[in-house]
């Protein structure tokens, strides 16, 4: 199959099955919970409806507030189109260099931050500074996670560590610390517990949801639709880091490309479970134990790596 | 290539040149046209190296006098390198100070100010074009004592204070290189470096060591590296803004390609041990420097701090490069000197950018204390804009060019792990952790040292008034955020300039290529633009337009910039985590103001203490002076116990030197 056809199936189905991941976590949550829970399927028209909506603008926000969504929303999409997440070999798998998604991930975080504190509100400050600060601190475990799979795969694209042959989390032992790294890290850069509380209310607690606090309408679509994007994104790399099938490739037929969009639907849904599961079994901690938290992922994601090297 | 030579000549005439001519043409006229001329001799000298690095040729000689051999100047690959940057960042600083130096005149003494930055480049120029010890540490000495007067312009109390702390620093750094080029030379002041190469292969292995320690602490306490940083964060910020930007992203690069001349071309090839030390010095640099980076409230120091940070990953690129030599793996000790040069120039663009806006928000608001901006993005969008690429570029972000200096080190570590010795190991290991750590604290203080001036609403009077600066100002601004983007767009076609084409692959887009992993610049850029554009016209055609404006959420009462929050408090979790090294102190004063229990003030203040401050030059001040005291004890005022003295000193001086 020609690379641009594989990267546009893995584009449309990650894309749209972005809002679907995030409602389905809230959903499963809510069930584990007791409550009833509103559908999966509300993302797609929250999403929709905000839209709709006019924005509210402060007068104190500057070009920043405007240009942030945009570059949030493009640095999680140019990591979609990058990343082996359903097709194993896209047009674009060249750029899915580990250092290079990371470094496109934070420059994403960073404007984030740039629109939480435009407004000039004092939750957009606190939001922003505490993002920023998870943003710095989780970049060496970042780094480790990906350079032990680079070491045992021998390739430094996201790809060629999926593609050498047996990879998984059965490669090699150390891969097992690597993946704990690896789930420390997604927590902390979807803003999931233990790290941030998503559904929060209290401005006190808040990391993500009080950087986005001023937005409104199209640009706070933007906003949420690129987090959901993110965790879409991050689940599913999770998932090809355990599992690196069914995955469609240019050598492969249509049958497996459809293998694997029924194969990344079935792998969201069962990350979204297991966050739901993880997320009401502990509570958030103090933002102030962060370090420790930090080192854990850092000692996991580092143990990993020399694990694998050894 | 006669034209590359004389272009070269031109430059360092004209600078002369616009040294001298405000002190015949002592006022606002003289300034402007020694600023034109300087602009012109420097860019002359910038197009001259870059020509002179796309043709590839070999050392050549640019001056030599006949009657005065060691004042023969010549150019060479790593020395063109260094001598664009410098000519570079001095043609925009001489536009930038076209109107700048202006607005003090009643501060600054304008020709004097002007002729000392003149001396001050063209002393950088000449110590990279020397071919002799004498003539290099004469023109290092002009390049030193040029931006000492040029610290204390202000005549300041606390500009004399930090321009001593350099003097002495710099003073230091002079005699460890002299003491370095006589241990070799054998005391030949007029020996030039081909000669001195040559003594330095018979020397034993304890001289080498010895002249080894000596250069790196000479070029290191110009360089800033820890523990001898301390003058860095002080003399920088009391600079007039556009000399800020000389010194740090051209005096600093000064250093490096002194430790690089001497390590590569002067001493003979050094055993892996050298170039581990110098790895755990830069390393150890590069975290205090980023940490205080983060911490700092007062925006010159800040960037200060990060330049530490930035010299500190350059030295530590370099110690990889020397200790990968040693020990099997060439590629890495390629990569290694290529990201250290490629980093050089990112630095000196978008640091050069940085201290120029210092200049612009300080003209207008007169304080360097970002708890006092604020809101600059309303009002000044072309600038902060600029601003803004600048600081992502120091953050290392894609695609400004320090990302890709910065990937290619990283990359070129990780590409190296597998099949590795324990010790080699761990070396890569250590070093990649504290790197990747590094990296993440440079995103928050760059973003920081973006956000808090230049965002949210004014915190001060003065910063509600703000404008764009004039054009002349904004330009030299405006062109380092540009030339910071494109340096990352064709990292590629740069670092096959500056001589290391074998780590780039001629396919379409030009990668940048390490044995185990490459990137292309282009393509990267082509994507995110391509993704953004595509997003911007979706959001033509989708969703609603209209906006309403109205406040910031205020929680029901009227919000003002005090509710905002400061950069103390911003970076207050980085202080939590990293107090260790920080050394903040926070002093919580409770005040009774009523009668009720309650009713209280509070006061606090933070309070710094620099760990090398206090742990390492205070305690030996206290013993020097504690020597002092004690050797006041022989001084009994005797005449016979003085001659004595005499009579010994005499003795011990005539037994070492016969």
């Amino acid at each position: 199959m020609n690379p641009f056809i594989l990267t546009a199936i893995q584009a449309v189905t990650v894309l749209a099955l972005a809002p679907f991941a995030t409602g389905l976590v809230r959903w499963c949550k809510a069930r584990l919970q007791g409550r009833k829970g509103a559908s999966p399927l509300l993302p797609y028209v929250s999403y929709a409806t905000l839209l709709k909506k006019e924005m509210v603008i402060s007068p104190v926000a500057s070009w920043v507030f405007h240009v942030a969504p945009f570059v949030v929303l493009a640095s999680s999409v140019f990591a979609t189109l990058a990343l082996p997440l359903v097709a194993s070999d896209g047009a674009f798998a060249g750029l899915g260099n580990f250092i290079l998604i990371a470094s496109t991930l934070s420059l994403g975080s960073v404007f984030l931050v740039l629109g939480g504190l435009d407004p000039g509100s004092a939750f957009g400050g606190m939001g922003s500074s505490r993002e920023l600060t998870l943003a710095a601190l989780v970049e060496p475990s970042v780094i480790a996670v990906f350079a032990a799979f680079s070491v045992v795969s021998g390739g430094s694209t996201v790809s060629q560590m999926l593609a050498a042959a047996g990879m998984g989390v059965l490669a090699h032992p150390g891969l097992f610390l690597t993946l704990i790294g690896f789930v420390f890290v997604l927590l902390a850069e979807n803003a999931r517990y233990p790290v941030d509380n998503p559904a929060t209310h209290l401005e006190l607690t808040m990391v993500h949801e009080a950087m986005v606090l001023e937005y409104s309408g199209p640009y706070l679509a933007m906003l949420e639709y690129a987090s959901s994007l993110k965790l879409t994104l991050f689940s599913l790399l999770l998932a090809n880091f355990v599992l690196p099938a069914p995955l469609a490739s240019t050598g492969a037929g249509p049958a497996m490309a459809l293998a694997a969009v029924l194969g990344a639907v079935a792998k969201v849904g069962v990350a979204a479970a297991l966050l739901a599961l993880l997320e009401s079994s502990m509570a958030k901690m103090r933002f102030y134990r962060m370090q420790e938290y930090m080192t854990i992922a850092f000692l996991a994601a580092f143990g990993g790596l020399v694990l694998v090297l050894v | 290539m006669p034209f590359m030579l004389s272009g070269i000549t031109i430059s360092l005439i004209g600078v002369l040149v616009a040294g001298a001519l405000p002190l015949v043409w002592r006022n606002l006229a003289g300034h402007r046209a020694a600023q034109a001329v300087l602009a012109i001799a420097a860019a002359c000298g910038a197009f001259a190296s870059i020509a002179f690095l796309a043709a590839g040729t070999g050392p050549s000689t640019v001056f030599a006098p006949a009657s005065i051999p060691a004042l023969r100047f010549e150019i060479n690959g790593l020395s063109a390198v260094f001598l664009a940057i410098v000519n570079a960042v001095a043609c925009l600083c001489a536009i930038f100070a076209f109107r700048y130096v202006e607005k003090y005149r009643q501060v600054y003494d304008m020709p004097s100010l002007d002729l000392g930055v003149a001396l001050f480049i063209f002393g950088m120029q000449a110590v990279l074009l020397s071919t002799s010890v004498i003539s290099f540490m004469l023109f290092w000495e002009m390049m030193s004592l040029s931006s000492f007067v040029l610290v204390m312009a202000d005549r300041q109390a606390a500009s004399r204070k930090a321009a001593l702390l350099y003097f002495g620093m710099a003073q230091f750094g002079a005699a460890a290189i002299l003491a370095g080029f006589f241990l070799i030379s054998g005391g030949k002041p007029l020996a030039d470096f081909a000669a001195i190469a040559g003594m330095a292969a018979a020397l034993p292995p304890a001289k080498i060591t010895l002249a080894f320690i000596l250069f790196f602490l000479g070029f290191g306490s110009k360089a800033g590296l820890v523990p001898l940083h301390i003058w860095l964060p002080e003399a920088h910020p009391q600079a007039p803004s556009h000399v800020s930007a000389l010194m740090s992203s051209a005096m600093l690069k000064i250093a490096v390609y002194g430790f690089l001349l001497a390590t590569t071309s002067l001493l003979p090839p050094l055993a892996s041990g050298f170039g581990l030390s110098v790895v755990i010095v830069g390393l150890v640099t590069a975290v205090f420097g980023i940490v205080h980076a983060s911490v700092e409230h007062d925006i010159k120091r800040a960037i200060a701090w990060h330049s530490i940070e930035n010299l500190g990953l350059i030295f530590a690129m370099l110690g990889i490069s020397m200790f990968a030599a040693r020990n099997g793996m060439p590629l890495l000790s390629e990569i290694g000197l290529a990201a250290a040069l490629f980093h050089a120039i990112n630095h000196a663009i978008f640091k050069s950018g940085l201290f120029l806006s210092t200049g612009v928000i300080m003209s207008q608001i007169h304080t360097r204390d970002i708890e006092e901006m604020g809101g600059m993005a309303k009002r000044m969008p072309y600038f902060t804009a600029a601003i803004c690429a600048l600081t992502l570029s120091g953050a290392a972000l894609p695609p400004f060019g320090t990302f890709y200096d910065e990937w290619l080190f990283v990359q070129g570590l990780v590409g190296h792990l597998a099949g590795s010795g324990p010790i080699v190991l761990a070396v890569l290991l250590s070093t990649l952790a504290v790197v990747a750590f590094c990296g993440g604290l440079a995103v928050f203080a760059m973003t920081k040292l973006f956000a808090l001036p230049c965002l949210g609403q004014p915190r001060s009077e003065e910063a509600a008034h703000m404008k764009e600066p004039p054009a002349s100002m904004n330009g030299p601004i405006l062109f380092f955020a540009a030339a910071g983007l494109l340096a990352g767009v064709f990292s590629a076609r740069i670092l096959r300039t500056i001589g290391f084409a074998d780590l780039i692959h001629a396919d379409t887009f030009l990668s940048v290529a390490t044995p185990k992993g490459s990137v292309a610049p282009m393509a990267a850029f082509a994507l995110m633009a391509a993704v953004i554009l595509g997003l911007v016209a979706a959001r033509r055609v989708l969703g609603q337009r209209r906006i309403r404006t109205y406040h910031t959420w205020d929680c029901g009462q009227p919000i003002t910039p005090r509710m905002e929050y400061t950069a103390t408090a911003f970076s207050a979790p980085i202080r939590f985590f990293f107090r260790s090294i920080v050394g903040i102190r926070k002093t919580v004063v409770v005040t009774q103001t009523g009668s009720g229990p309650l009713l209280v003030k509070r006061e606090m203040t933070l309070t710094g203490r620099s760990f090398w401050l206090s742990r390492v030059y205070e305690p030996l001040a206290l013993a020097m002076h504690k020597l002092g005291d004690n050797a006041r004890r022989i001084q009994s005022g005797s005449i016979q116990l003085y001659l004595l003295f005499i009579l010994i000193a005499l003795g011990a001086t005539l037994l070492i030197a016969v």
